[in-house]
């Protein structure tokens, strides 16, 4: 199997597994008790928060650990209840609903065909504006314009680990990361809240996360990022990516335009993340490549294509920037991790070729020359 | 894709048969539809959608001798133009016109719901082929 869908999910670091293991054979208490027990999960959950804290360069005591990046996302909306908020066009679900949801009202800032937000057309009557800083299905990279006008959000669930991300030099007020797209686990995140930043709790209940994230800690979770952190400021997984894993991806994006007739890229290559690669391809479904990439060649990547969606819609991402629906349907995400090697880009190549031959052949659709 | 919007319905949902449809599909027509002598032809679907389907007849005797089709879609589209092709292949029109989605359906083994409306449209193909056939002759 040669997994390349580490933008979705990836793998739990050794490290990550060995550090939740130990935690769950410790007798680990309630992290809000006044005895010994509770005393040393409390002891553990700040030293957590410091390494969390250390890798995006922040103080502790502006991290709030949440359930992931989507509650991230979703508190920051919240705050600006009934306010003016505006958003990328290509935010991530998770901003783009709760935003619509709360938001007096919605701006949607238009990207250009890379995915590039045009910062001249920042609203600046917004109290919010929420830009990620790299896209999860083109790895395009934002544009982080703060302003003493409106308060900024990025979401970095993406970027975490694949470029190095210092809170201070963004300057930006709320910043989203989660853990399991650094060898982490599912089902923690943090939310970085600029001390002074206003603030409103999205669960209430309880005195946890100093009253701003109600809920009894998850430790064994909180840990197991902590280590994921620990990874990655350790190697510098951003310098790896770099290194190593941006040249893998600029081959496979050379092989695939000479090698395919009527591809194209969706991804930029330059100002992009070094491990996400969208391509489309004329006249070919995505879920069908997809399809047979993996029962063929063991080879998992995602597509944006409709076919392939719960909602039955193609990607917003796609439509935002290439406003081509055949374009989202035909179209390939590869999201390498660490582990990605040159031998792999052979193998796509070896049968990705007469895949898309294949599809193109008994294809309806027309190749406009 | 992902973890996203892209959050993908389980491929695996497929059914063997499905995907041994997918996997070698039968009767399709590859490249330019002048490479088989058709008596009739009926398209369905629009790619805008997502997926469309192009059945070409040969009739003789009020019998389709022989079918190809060429379809643009995901999986479980392909398989069941696949399907539609050896359930019409020897049959006469009449008998082709009562193929319902059902058939094509039960004769994979069944296919996931959510993919039944938008994949499952080759019989209305075949149906307007034969139509176009019967107003033609």
């Amino acid at each position: 199997m040669i997994y390349l869908d580490h933008s979705a999910t990836s793998p739990l670091l050794p490290e990550v597994k060995s550090a939740m293991i130990d935690a769950m054979n410790m007798e680990l208490g309630n992290t809000s008790s006044l005895h010994s027990t509770g005393t040393r999960a409390r002891d553990l959950l700040e030293s957590a928060r410091k390494k969390v804290a250390c890798l995006i360069n922040a103080d502790p005591s502006e991290i709030i650990f949440t359930s992931g990046g989507s509650e991230s996302n979703n508190t920051v909306m919240h705050i600006f209840a009934g306010q003016p908020i505006a958003v990328s066009a290509i935010e991530h679900p998770s901003v783009l609903e709760p935003a619509l949801e709360y938001a007096s009202r919605l701006t949607k800032i238009p990207v250009d065909e890379n995915g590039r937000i045009k910062t001249e057309l920042f609203p600046t009557e917004s109290r919010l504006v929420s830009v990620m800083l790299a896209n999860n299905e083109l790895g395009t990279l934002e544009p982080i314009a703060t302003d003493d006008k409106y308060k900024f959000h990025t979401d970095a669930t993406q970027a975490l680990g694949k470029i190095p991300i210092d809170v201070k030099a963004l300057g930006v007020d709320y910043l989203t990361a989660s853990a399991h797209k650094i060898g982490g686990p599912v089902g923690v995140g943090l939310l970085y809240v600029k001390k002074g930043a206003p603030f409103r709790p999205l669960i209430l209940g309880g005195a946890q996360e100093h009253h701003r994230r109600a809920g009894t800690t998850p430790l064994v979770n909180i840990l197991g990022f902590a280590a994921a952190a620990e990874y990655a400021e350790k190697h510098k997984t951003w310098e790896l990516y770099e290194k190593n894993i941006r040249p893998l991806k600029n081959a496979l994006a050379k092989r695939i335009l000479k090698e395919i007739p009527h591809s194209s890229l969706n991804s930029p290559l330059e100002n992009s993340l070094p491990n996400i690669l969208n391509v489309s391809f004329a006249a070919a479904e995505g879920e069908s490549i997809q399809l047979y990439l993996d029962t063929m060649g063991g080879i998992e990547v995602s597509t944006g294509s409709a076919c392939a969606s719960s909602d039955a819609k193609p990607s917003h991402v796609l439509m935002a920037t290439k406003n081509d629906v055949e374009v989202a349907h035909s179209s390939i995400r590869f999201s390498f991790g660490l582990d990605a090697k040159e031998d792999d880009i052979d193998k796509i190549m070896k049968i990705l070729p007469n895949i898309i031959k294949r599809l193109q052949g008994i294809s309806t659709i027309k190749i406009k020359e | 894709m992902t973890e996203n919007s892209t959050d993908s319905a389980n491929p695996f949902a497929y059914s063997d048969l499905v995907k041994e449809h997918f996997l070698n599909p039968k009767n399709f027509l590859m490249g330019d539809e002048s490479k088989f002598a058709y008596d009739a032809k009926g398209i369905v679907g629009n790619p805008i959608c997502g997926d469309q389907m192009l059945m070409f007849l040969k009739i003789k005797d009020d019998k389709i001798e022989d079918v190809k089709w060429k379809t643009y879609g995901c999986a479980s589209a392909i398989a069941s133009t696949s399907a539609l092709s050896e359930l019409a292949k020897g049959k006469t029109l009449d008998d082709a016109l009562a193929i319902s989605a059902d058939d094509i359906a039960e004769y994979l083994g069944g296919l996931p719901k959510h993919k039944f409306h938008c994949s499952v449209l080759g019989h209305d193909a075949l149906r307007a082929a034969i139509q176009s056939y019967r107003k033609k002759s």
